[in-house]
């Protein structure tokens, strides 16, 4: 057994087994447990991690540990932030924080009142493309920034358990569940927001093709443009453009691939290039990592309850102008 | 056919007069300028005559005239050329104002002249070749787009209220809600946007944003900023996303292009080589007056787009979304 902090998962899914991969790195943390409604998912991860498979309830029950990893669909969030509080864990949740402020309130105060630190999943801060670029707009290279455009997505909606992607009220769509990245990383970035205004395809004629834009303005002065799609384009990448006073950033992560593998098919056939990427450490581990460093007194919070909060505004905010056709002022 | 040229005020006309000087059959007489000294250069320099005045040149036998004024002019010099029985091919936008262009419209009627407003990104073959996929039906039912059309800040009278009639808003606006009301035969119902003055030390805004309600339920977005810092490698962009319920097309209409480094210039540079959009928009419009066939891109198609534009800058005074119909008069 690993010295360090003791983990539950709950929740076994495409982000769980992400953190899962993530704890296997870390030398301060372990994951001892694992919990998920499809024993399969569970057992899998168990067997690659060490961990055993228990019920959440158990999980939070057991007071030999010591953070709970909350992994399970966005409006479910609430409640396994709650527990585990009130159990006195510390809790790192996955982005989007919740699906109401309400329910975002109600999980930061449960934190304050146990004393627990509360770290959610805005996981775009820890991409090396995004802070570079943070770090080169702060050191001055582009000047104050004016314009901002990002974008997210190009692929299909994602399937996942009872499909609780395509089910707005479970996740929000891709507003809040995928382009939150982008928001938080412009408040990040920019500041406050001041105003939103947003359209998408829900609402009109949705079936399955989710898409949005979104305007922002920020009290700093700067205009953003968030492109969000689950929508096929050839597969998911990321874009952003910082353009300021004396200079501009560009980032296309389809011109940023350092390996195209193209593999014929049996027979010949041809088959489909697929980026594959090369980190030297994945964002997803450099986020855990920091998480249990702030619990270890060894670094500084990066994104807390609070900041998960505010981002969550933004987004709501977007859905709001895209039902009633009006900005949404913060 | 005969062709003069009006005013050098617009950075286009050098292209516009290349084009008729490369043209054949096309004879170009000579250029009037309300900046004499500005005239007298041109006219040297390409080898034309050069009036002094506006009468002159529209007293001689040339059929027709491509005016580069700045925007506030384009009125004046329509009038006057159309009075003077003279086809007109005229810089974007229209004009400044719905009083200017309905004028414009309605003396070229009476005169029974030709009236084409440049909107020459409508003849980039990439452009072209986008219209025909749209129009095959391979994308499906268009859903949204998102669109920019950036650029560097020209300066100059561009950025003067009184002569451009407000800055990148204007300046970039009209091009793409051209291309999109051409190719997709939508019509602009809504516009929201959001502007400043956030780069350069100006009078009018140089970035902008525009959020866009459009018929058969499409929304849309254009960024119309002129936010290409000089060492960026070219003047701007037009691009498109269209999205439609079986399929995606991205357009970058100036991406035929390769790169250049050299050590005298100290930033890399984009040399386009496809086609000529301003040449070919200049060859169609005198087509168009020779052979007596309708222009391709009329006086109203131009209002329509100043629509677009005025809108948004109503919106960005209330910072709400402005309805077409309620600015239109």
């Amino acid at each position: 057994m690993k010295p360090g902090l003791k983990v539950g998962l709950i929740g076994g899914g495409t982000m769980g087994s992400t953190h899962a991969e993530a704890y296997r790195v870390l030398d301060n943390a372990e994951l001892v447990a694992v919990a998920d409604l499809v024993p399969e998912r569970a057992q899998a991860i168990a067997a690659r991690t060490g961990a055993t498979v228990r019920s959440a309830t158990e999980i939070i029950a057991d007071p030999s540990i010591d953070v709970i990893d909350v992994c399970v669909p966005t409006y479910l969030h609430r409640d396994f932030v709650v527990a585990a509080a009130d159990a006195g864990k510390h809790v790192f949740c996955e982005k989007p924080m919740a699906r109401s402020l309400k329910e975002a309130e109600e999980m930061k105060a449960a934190c304050d009142k146990a004393g627990v630190r509360l770290g959610i999943g805005h996981v775009v801060r820890f991409f090396p493309e995004y802070i570079r670029a943070y770090n080169k707009v702060h050191s001055g290279v582009v000047g104050k920034v004016a314009v901002v455009r990002c974008t997210r997505g190009g692929f299909a909606l994602p399937t996942a358990w009872k499909d609780w992607y395509a089910n707005y009220e479970y996740s929000g769509g891709l507003v809040l569940d995928m382009i939150i990245h982008d928001f938080d990383y412009l408040r990040w970035l920019l500041g406050p927001v001041e105003r939103v205004f947003a359209k998408g395809t829900r609402g009109r004629d949705y079936n399955r093709l989710e898409y949005a834009l979104v305007s922002l303005k920020f009290k700093s002065g700067a205009i953003a443009h968030v492109e969000g799609s689950w929508v096929n384009s050839g597969g998911f990448h990321t874009r952003f453009e910082i353009a300021g006073e004396k200079g501009l950033i560009d980032y296309d992560s389809r011109k940023a691939n350092p390996i195209t593998l193209t593999v014929n098919k049996a027979g010949g056939a041809p088959g489909v290039p697929v980026p594959a990427s090369a980190w030297a450490e994945s964002p997803y581990t450099t986020e855990i990592r920091n998480f249990i460093n702030v619990l270890d007194g060894k670094e500084g919070q990066i994104v807390d309850g609070n900041e998960g909060y505010e981002s969550l505004k933004v987004a709501l905010a977007a859905l709001e102008s895209i039902e009633t056709g009006k900005p949404v002022n913060l | 056919m005969k062709v003069g040229m009006i005013s050098f005020a617009h950075l286009h006309a050098e292209s516009y007069a290349s084009a008729l000087k490369a043209l054949p059959g096309v004879e170009f007489v000579g250029i009037y300028d309300e900046d004499n000294n500005r005239g007298k250069e041109w006219a040297e320099k390409l080898s034309v005559m050069h009036f002094e005045k506006l009468e002159d040149l529209l007293k001689t036998d040339i059929e027709a005239v491509i005016i580069c004024s700045t925007n506030a002019d384009h009125c004046r010099y329509t009038v006057a050329a159309a009075e003077a029985g003279k086809h007109v091919l005229v810089e974007k936008p229209i004009a400044t104002n719905f009083a200017d262009a309905h004028k414009m419209i309605e003396t070229c009627k009476k005169q029974n002249v030709k009236l084409q407003i440049a909107f020459p990104v409508r003849y980039l073959p990439s452009v072209l070749e986008t219209k025909r996929i749209v129009e095959s039906g391979q994308l499906g039912r268009i859903l949204a787009i998102k669109a920019t059309n950036h650029g560097s800040m020209p300066g100059g009278w561009f950025t003067e209220k009184d002569k451009a009639g407000g800055g990148a808003v204007i300046d970039h606006t009209v091009h793409v809600v051209d291309i999109i009301r051409w190719m997709l035969g939508l019509e602009f119902k809504e516009i929201y946007a959001e502007y400043d003055r956030l780069i350069h030390n100006i009078e009018t805004e140089d970035c902008g944003l525009l959020t866009m309600e459009l018929t058969n339920n499409v929304f849309a977005t254009l960024d119309t900023s002129w936010n290409r810092p000089s060492a960026y490698p070219t003047w701007g962009d037009v691009t498109m996303t269209i999205i439609g319920t079986n399929g995606v097309l991205e357009l970058d209409g100036f991406s035929q292009k390769f790169d250049i480094y050299n050590n005298d210039v100290k930033k890399a540079q984009w040399e386009y080589f496809g086609g000529d959009m301003d040449y070919l928009l200049v060859k169609d419009f005198l087509e168009a007056c020779k052979n007596n066939t309708p222009v391709k891109v009329t006086g109203e198609d131009g209002l329509k787009t100043l629509e677009v534009a005025l809108a948004a800058y109503e919106s960005g005074k209330r910072h709400q979304p402005v309805a077409i119909e309620e600015i239109r008069n």
